[in-house]
């Protein structure tokens, strides 16, 4: 769990917080992060309505667990200044970043050249992200920490666009699994994506338990969270011998398959008319440079929910709603992370395809 | 009467009481059809669902509830129910005799036998001998199932039934047809009159079957004999060896469609780039 001294780091960030009025300089260790309009409504349709400093409180609660889950992975964030509802940045670079926030250069085609990624390696890197009002966390599916599968791969991130699809930024952790009801609530505006419903959540939940049927029937284990708006994502950790333009295609059969199994249930389809009344299985998050919010991510949702790790034997009695900034970190201390052990049940994906999957191509 | 009895008590007028036991004397034969899940054929299951926990509930935790407004409940559990003053828990209380004439047939709700309990034969003769002599009909009350019911007892092929009565306040006021200003001609009615006298006949229900369920009984046995049935499917161990195969058909696609020369990574060798970090 975390970084080191960790339990006693959050106590002290979550006492400067209440304390604090409307501006204070959190302390914690040798990092100093200055905060400002703490009072401000970042979800104001919460409620209560969730401000600036719900939005650090839950941060620093989190990170015992929520840190591990963005270790070693390029970040992006979503900030929203004047909340839910006001205008949006997918924001990667932070060229002023301070001492204590790292970044890795990775190679980018379209600069054709290194650009700084930023990596939220400690509570300060948090916390100063949210005092820019970063509401979301995606993380990407691959990382640069080496773990016992990724000794073997590239550690060369900048010189080439070659070089990075040598590295271990090329060989994702996960095959990743997006699913989402296209099941209107009647409540949309014209054009708008389905909002979050009893009933199509209930489907999501079903097409999820589909999925990891599948999964266990070729010896991978599936880990679900909520995306905290109206689907599920479902992780199936694999040793890192795949690329992710291999890990997509797989994704696409596991897809396709699972569509042939339950086709009242379950789309592949592209255009949005053609989903409706179906749950989407997205496979084409599996690329380079994607990403998905985090585990325990907070969401821009109205009701400020968090993207939170799931048993599969709680995923009948739990809705999305549920999780929010007030009750995630709660919640979690409780339970605990039932994902905090993900990168330790990787499949040998490659032995379970047997001789097809270990062929030389090319 | 091969059936098992529904009640059993006695009947009491006067200082008469006659054991007896109630039997359903009807039963609907629609074809019965079960819910399939139509892609995979499996009997779907019906559960007590709470949508607030999102939970099956079990038998145990439910209780009625009133709703005396939207969404709002008085709940009643089964000891509240026996705490009811009820009359005639296990008696039929007979309270008057009446021709049978004098009751609407909107009156009848269902009907039932009923048929001499223990040693009760010989009151019971002599009760249905009475009816049928003065014929008349006996009103009564009974407590079916909790709730307490109006009921008529009457005679029929050497049986004494038992038929339950709406209260008045169960039957649905209409305003009527409103027909007071249409004009129909003497020479009109004359020939509806015709035609009813030409269809008269006593009625005879052996004339009337259920045409409907015969064709479906009909259609069943048709898809039966055509092998034209839907049958659960067995759990298929087959599909996985398909996944196999699809999942390695689409490694091998992606390999294809990008010239890139690497084996899965661990089994490659390496290129000398460890230890360089970039950033």
């Amino acid at each position: 769990m975390g970084s080191p001294g960790s339990a006693d780091q959050v106590a002290k960030v979550l006492e400067q917080l209440d304390d604090a009025g409307a501006t204070a300089t959190l302390t914690m260790g040798r990092h100093r992060v200055d905060v400002t309009s703490l009072d401000k409504p970042l979800w104001p349709e919460a409620r209560p309505a969730a401000t600036k400093r719900d939005l650090l409180r839950y941060l620093a609660a989190a990170s015992p667990w929520l840190l591990p889950h963005l270790k070693d992975r390029p970040v992006f964030v979503t900030r929203a200044p004047d909340g839910v509802g006001g205008k949006k940045f997918f924001q990667k670079k932070f060229p002023d970043a301070p001492a204590f926030v790292r970044s890795l250069a990775v190679f980018s085609p379209e600069n054709k050249g290194a650009i700084d990624l930023l990596l939220a390696s400690n509570l300060a890197t948090l916390l100063w992200l949210g005092q820019f009002a970063a509401l979301e966390y995606h993380v990407w599916f691959s990382r640069i920490g080496r773990g016992a599968d990724g000794r073997s791969l590239g550690t060369d991130y900048a010189s080439s666009e070659a070089a990075v699809e040598e590295s271990r930024l090329n060989y994702p952790d996960f095959l990743v699994v997006d699913l989402d009801a296209y099941l209107y609530s009647g409540k949309e505006g014209q054009g708008e994506e389905p909002r979050l419903h009893r009933k199509g959540f209930a489907m999501v939940r079903d097409v999820a338990l589909e999925v990891r049927e599948i999964a266990l029937s070729l010896g991978l284990s599936a880990y679900v969270k909520t995306s905290g708006k109206t689907g599920l994502h479902l992780y199936l950790p694999i040793l890192r011998d795949f690329t992710f333009d291999e890990v997509r295609e797989m994704a696409r059969a596991l897809g396709e398959f699972a569509a042939q199994r339950a086709p009242k249930q379950v789309t592949l389809e592209w255009s949005v008319e053609n989903r409706t009344g179906k749950v989407f299985f997205d496979f084409n998050q599996n690329v380079r440079g994607k990403s998905l919010a985090a585990a325990l991510s907070p969401r821009m949702h109205p009701a400020a929910t968090v993207s939170m790790p799931l048993r599969w034997d709680e995923l009948a009695s739990v809705y999305p709603t549920d999780f929010t900034l007030r009750t995630a970190a709660e919640h979690i201390a409780r339970h605990g992370d039932p994902w905090a052990d993900i990168l330790e049940h990787k499949a040998d994906l490659g032995a379970a395809l047997g001789a097809a999957g270990s062929e030389p191509g090319g | 009467m091969a059936e098992r009895a529904i009640w059993s008590g006695i009947i009491s007028f006067g200082l008469v009481s006659i054991p007896v036991k109630l039997h359903s004397a009807t039963r609907s034969k629609d074809v019965s059809f079960k819910l399939i899940h139509a892609s995979c054929g499996t009997p779907i299951q019906q559960k007590r669902w709470c949508p607030t926990d999102e939970v099956e509930v079990a038998w145990e935790e439910i209780v009625r509830g009133y709703e005396y407004g939207k969404d709002r409940f008085v709940t009643m559990t089964d000891e509240d129910f026996e705490k009811l003053p009820v009359r005639s828990k296990h008696t039929i209380d007979i309270s008057a005799f009446v021709e049978g004439s004098e009751i609407d047939p909107i009156y009848f709700e269902k009907a039932y036998h009923l048929l001499p309990g223990d040693r009760g034969e010989k009151p019971y003769a002599l009760l249905m001998r009475a009816l049928t002599e003065k014929n008349l009909l006996a009103i009564a009350t009974i407590t079916i199932r909790k709730k307490e019911q109006l009921c008529a007892l009457r005679p029929r092929e050497g049986t004494l039934m038992l038929e339950t009565l709406f209260y008045p306040d169960e039957i649905v006021a209409t305003e009527g047809a409103d027909i007071s200003k249409t004009k129909v001609t003497a020479e009109e009615v004359k020939l509806a009159q015709q035609l009813i006298t030409m269809l008269r006949k006593p009625f005879d229900p052996e004339d009337y079957k259920d045409t409907y369920r015969e064709a479906v009984s009909e259609l069943i046995d048709a898809k039966l004999e055509g092998k034209e049935v839907v049958a659960a499917p067995e759990h298929k161990e087959t599909e996985v060896i398909d996944l196999r195969e699809a999942l390695a058909r689409s490694l091998k696609r992606s390999r294809g469609s990008k010239a890139r020369p690497n084996a899965p990574a661990r089994r490659r060798t390496r290129k000398s780039t460890t230890g360089r970090k970039a950033g």
